[in-house]
C-alpha cells in the first residue's frame, strides 16, 4: 500500500516536472526563435531575405559582418557603435550617480519639501517621456546641443533620477541604526554615505548602472530628434536609415549591437540576483 | 503719476512698434529693388568669401562616387575664392521645415520636385534667378514648370532640374526564350515583342508561369500609385486639371482611364498575391537577379542596385567578379515602357497600340532660405548643373539628364526619357501641396483592384469597365474630400 502511494507520488512529481519543463521549453522557444532567426539571417550569404529557403537562409557566410565594418562609405556602423557606446557609458555614469544621490537623500534625510517632491516625481513619472520631445528639441536648439552627443547624455542623465524609487526602497531596507552608530562614533553624513551605505548598496548600484546603460543603448526617438549628422548617429538611428535592400546589414548590425548588453548582463547578473535576494531577506 | 508712467510706456511701445514696422517695409522695398528677375534679392552676385556650404545629395550619387567628384571639382575651381562645398552628411529624407530655421539644415539640397515645392510653399527655399543659368535654355519648359510657383501674379522658380525620374522597364536578356527571335519578334525588328507591348508581355508572363509555377514574367506591386497611375494616364486620365494646377478638377477617372485599370487587373492576374502589397517592390532586385521574375518596372536611379544584385548572383554561380560585372551589364536591360493596346484589353489580339504614359518627377537642386551664403550656393548650383557635370552624373549613375545637350550626348535610355518628357509621355508630379492627398486614396483603389483578381468569382467587384470607372470615380471623390477637409 505504502509502495503504491510512493509510486503514485513520484509519478505525479515526474508528470508535474515534465509538464513544467515542456511549458518552459515552449515559452523559451517562442522568445528565442525570433533571435535565432535574426542571427541566422545576419549570416545569410545572399544578403536578401527573399532568397531564403522557407524560414532560413540557403547558405551562410560571415561576409555581411565584414561588410558591416569595412564598407563604411554610406553606413558607418563602427562610428555609430562608438557613438552609442559613448552616450550609453556617459549616461550610465552620470545617471547612476544622480539616481543614487537622489534615492539616498530621499531615504535618509527628512526635510520640508521631501513628501511634495516625492509626490511630484511620482506624478511626473506617469507621463510618457516622449510627451515633452518638442520642448526638449526647442530647449536643445537654444543651448546649441543639437548634433552633440553630450546633449543626449545630459538628457538621459537628468531624467534618470526620476526613477529613484527602487533605489530608495533599497536604502530604506538598510537599518538606520548603522547610521546612528556611525554618527555617535563621529562620522559625518558624507562618510556615512560613502563608507557605510554605498558599499552596502553595491548590488543596487550595479542594477542602476545596468538599466542606465541599456536605455540609451537601445533608444531611438531622442537620438533621431537631436542628431542630424549621419556620423553622429547611434546604432538604433543608423540601422533605421538603412536602404530597403540592406536587410542583411540590418540583421548583422542588430545582432552585433546586442552583444555588449548580453556580455554586460552575464558579468553583472550575480550582483543583480544578490540585490534582489538581499532585499528579500531584509524585507 | 502712475497714469502718466503707464501712458509713457504705452507711447514708447507704440513708437518702437511703428519704427520696427517702418524699417521692415523699407528693407523689403530695398530688397525688391535689388532684384530685376524672379530670383531672391539675396542673389546679389557678390560671392561670400571663406564660406563652407553644406550640400545634401542623394544616396546613390554618394555611394557611386559621383558626389565626391563633384565637390572635388567645385572646390578646386573655387579655392581662390575661399568657397568650399562639403557633404551635409544628413539623411537624404531631411526635414528642412523643422531643422532649417534652427540652422541644422543643408545650404543646397538635391530632392524631387514635389519635396522641394512643398518646402517652397513654406518659404524654406529661395526663388532662383534661373534665367542667368547656362542650363536655362537646355531644359524643357515642362521641367521648369515643376519648380514654379505663383505668388501675387508673379512666377518664381525654386529649383533647377537635373535629372528626370520616370518608370522604366527592367528585364533580363538572358531569360528570354532561346527561340525568341522566331517566336517573340513578330515585327522582326530585333527587339523582343514582350518589351515592346504589354499584350505580348502579358502573354509571355502567362506562358512562363505555366511552364514553371515558381517563375513569373512581369511582376510589380500594384499598390504603388506612382507606377500604377501611368496606365490611367495612357487612356486619358490625369492628376489635376489646368496643367496640374487646379486641384478642384481631379482626373484619375477622366477619358477612358478605366481601360488602364483593366490592363492593370489583367497584368495582376499573371502575377501572385504579392502584387497586392509592397512585397514585389522590395524583392524585385533579388528576384530579377535569381531569375524568378523576368521583368519589372522601376526608376532609372536604382539601375545600379539591380546591376549589383545580378552581379552577386553571377558570382554565386561561379563567375569571377569581372566576368560577372560584364555579364550583368550585358543582360540587364533598362528600356522605355512597352506600348498599350488601344482597346484596353491585353488578350483580344488587337494590334493598334498607343504610347504608354507615366507619372514622373524631376530631381534637382534648390537653395535653403536659411543659408548664410546664397551667392556661393548659387555658384555651386551653376557648377553642378553645367553640361560637364550633368553628363558625368548621367554616365556615372545611369540617370536621365534634364538638359537636352547632355541627354543627346549620353544617348540611349537618357535620350529616350528626355524625349518622353519633351513629348508629354511623362506627366510630372504636380507642384501644388494638394498632391500629397492623392496617394492614400489611390493606393486603396489599386490594392482593391489587385485583391479583386484573387477573390472568388462570386465576390469580384471589378467585373466590367463600368465597375472600374465607378471605382476610379470613387477614388477621385475620396481625394477631393481629403483636399477639401484639410484646406
Amino acid at each position: 500500500m505504502k509502495n503504491r502511494i510512493t509510486y503514485k507520488k513520484s509519478a505525479g512529481n515526474l508528470l508535474d516536472t515534465g509538464i513544467t519543463y515542456i511549458i518552459l521549453l515552449v515559452v523559451a522557444f517562442i522568445f528565442f526563435f525570433p533571435c535565432l532567426w535574426l542571427i541566422l539571417a545576419s549570416l545569410s550569404k545572399s544578403g536578401s531575405m527573399y532568397s531564403f529557403d522557407g524560414f532560413f537562409p540557403q547558405s551562410y557566410s560571415l561576409d555581411t559582418f565584414k561588410k558591416l565594418f569595412q564598407d563604411t562609405t554610406m553606413y558607418n556602423y563602427p562610428k555609430w557603435f562608438l557613438n552609442t557606446l559613448f552616450v550609453a557609458t556617459g549616461s550610465c555614469i552620470l545617471g547612476t550617480f544622480l539616481t543614487i544621490l537622489t534615492a539616498y537623500t530621499m531615504s535618509r534625510f527628512q526635510f520640508k519639501a521631501r513628501k511634495p517632491m516625492m509626490k511630484a516625481t511620482m506624478v511626473l513619472g506617469m507621463f510618457p517621456s516622449f510627451m515633452g520631445m518638442t520642448a526638449v528639441y526647442l530647449l536643445m536648439t537654444q543651448f546649441g546641443l543639437i548634433n552633440h552627443l553630450w546633449g543626449l547624455i545630459l538628457i538621459y542623465a537628468a531624467g534618470a533620477p526620476m526613477g529613484y524609487l527602487t533605489q530608495k526602497g533599497f536604502f530604506d531596507t538598510i537599518p538606520k541604526a548603522i547610521d546612528e552608530a556611525a554618527k555617535i562614533d563621529g562620522a559625518t553624513n558624507f562618510q556615512i554615505f560613502t563608507k557605510i551605505n554605498l558599499p552596502l548598496a553595491k548590488p543596487m548600484i550595479v542594477y542602476t548602472a545596468l538599466t542606465s546603460f541599456t536605455w540609451p543603448w537601445s533608444d531611438f526617438i531622442l537620438p533621431k530628434l537631436l542628431l542630424k549628422e549621419k556620423n553622429l548617429y547611434t546604432v538604433a538611428v543608423g540601422l533605421m536609415s538603412l536602404d530597403e535592400t540592406e536587410f542583411a546589414r540590418f540583421a548583422a548590425g542588430s545582432v552585433f549591437i546586442a552583444l555588449p548588453i548580453v556580455i554586460l548582463y552575464f558579468c553583472l547578473v550575480k550582483n543583480m540576483v544578490d540585490s534582489v535576494s538581499a532585499g528579500a531577506v531584509k524585507g | 503719476m502712475r497714469k502718466k508712467l503707464v501712458a509713457a510706456c504705452l507711447l514708447a511701445c507704440m513708437v518702437f512698434t511703428t519704427t520696427a514696422c517702418g524699417s521692415g517695409s523699407d528693407s523689403k522695398a530695398a530688397s525688391k529693388s535689388g532684384s530685376d528677375g524672379t530670383g531672391s534679392a539675396l542673389f546679389t552676385g557678390e560671392l561670400e568669401e571663406n564660406v563652407t556650404i553644406q550640400v545634401l545629395e542623394n544616396d546613390t550619387a554618394i555611394s557611386e562616387g559621383y558626389f565626391q567628384e563633384l565637390i572635388d571639382a567645385f572646390n578646386e575651381e573655387y579655392k581662390d575664392k575661399g568657397i568650399q562645398a562639403v557633404d551635409a552628411n544628413m539623411d537624404q529624407y531631411l526635414d528642412l521645415a523643422n531643422d532649417g530655421p534652427y540652422g541644422y539644415g543643408p545650404d543646397v539640397l538635391y530632392q524631387a520636385n514635389d519635396v522641394i515645392m512643398k518646402y517652397a510653399e513654406g518659404k524654406h527655399i529661395l526663388p532662383l534667378p534661373v534665367e542667368d543659368l547656362d542650363c536655362y535654355d537646355q531644359i524643357p519648359e515642362s521641367a521648369w514648370q515643376a519648380y514654379q510657383t505663383e505668388v501675387d501674379g508673379k512666377t518664381y522658380t525654386c529649383g533647377v532640374p537635373v535629372n528626370v525620374q520616370a518608370p522604366m522597364l527592367y528585364y533580363r536578356k538572358d531569360l528570354l526564350p532561346d527561340d525568341w527571335e522566331s517566336t517573340w519578334d513578330k515585327d522582326s525588328d530585333g527587339v523582343p515583342d514582350m518589351t515592346e507591348n504589354w499584350s505580348s508581355m502579358y502573354e509571355y508572363s502567362v506562358a512562363r508561369h505555366s511552364e514553371d509555377s515558381s517563375k513569373y514574367g512581369y511582376m510589380k506591386s500594384l499598390n504603388d500609385m506612382y507606377f500604377a497611375s501611368g496606365f490611367l494616364f495612357s487612356y486619358g486620365g490625369y492628376i489635376f486639371g489646368d496643367n496640374n494646377t487646379d486641384a478642384s478638377d481631379i482626373g484619375f477617372a477622366a477619358g477612358e482611364a478605366e481601360k488602364g485599370a483593366n490592363v492593370l487587373s489583367q497584368l495582376a492576374s499573371a502575377m501572385n498575391e504579392d502584387c497586392i502589397d509592397d512585397t514585389i517592390t522590395t524583392n524585385a532586385y533579388s528576384k530579377l537577379a535569381d531569375g524568378t521574375y523576368f521583368a519589372t518596372i522601376s526608376t532609372p536611379d536604382v539601375y545600379s542596385t539591380f546591376l549589383a544584385e545580378l552581379e552577386k548572383e553571377y558570382v554565386s554561380e561561379g563567375l569571377s567578379e569581372d566576368d560577372a560585372a560584364a555579364k550583368a551589364k550585358e543582360n540587364l536591360v533598362m528600356t522605355s515602357l512597352p506600348q498599350l493596346p488601344e482597346s484596353g484589353d491585353l488578350t483580344d489580339g488587337s494590334t493598334e497600340m498607343i504610347d504608354s504614359k507615366s507619372m514622373g518627377g524631376v530631381n534637382g537642386y534648390a537653395i535653403s532660405s536659411y543659408t548664410k551664403a546664397p551667392n556661393a550656393c548659387l555658384e555651386f548650383v551653376k557648377f553642378a548643373t553645367s553640361y560637364e557635370m550633368t553628363k558625368l552624373r548621367a554616365e556615372t549613375l545611369g540617370v536621365a539628364p534634364a538638359r537636352e545637350d547632355a541627354a543627346e550626348e549620353v544617348g540611349g535610355v537618357s535620350k529616350e526619357i528626355y524625349q518622353n518628357l519633351d513629348n508629354g509621355n511623362i506627366i510630372l508630379m504636380p507642384s501644388i501641396t494638394e498632391v500629397s492627398q492623392i496617394w492614400t486614396p489611390g493606393q486603396t483603389f489599386f490594392i482593391d483592384l489587385a485583391k479583386d483578381v484573387y477573390r472568388p468569382e462570386s465576390e469580384k467587384k471589378y467585373t466590367s469597365l463600368e465597375s472600374m470607372k465607378a471605382g476610379l470615380e470613387d477614388m477621385c471623390n475620396q481625394i477631393n474630400e481629403a483636399i477639401t477637409t484639410l484646406q
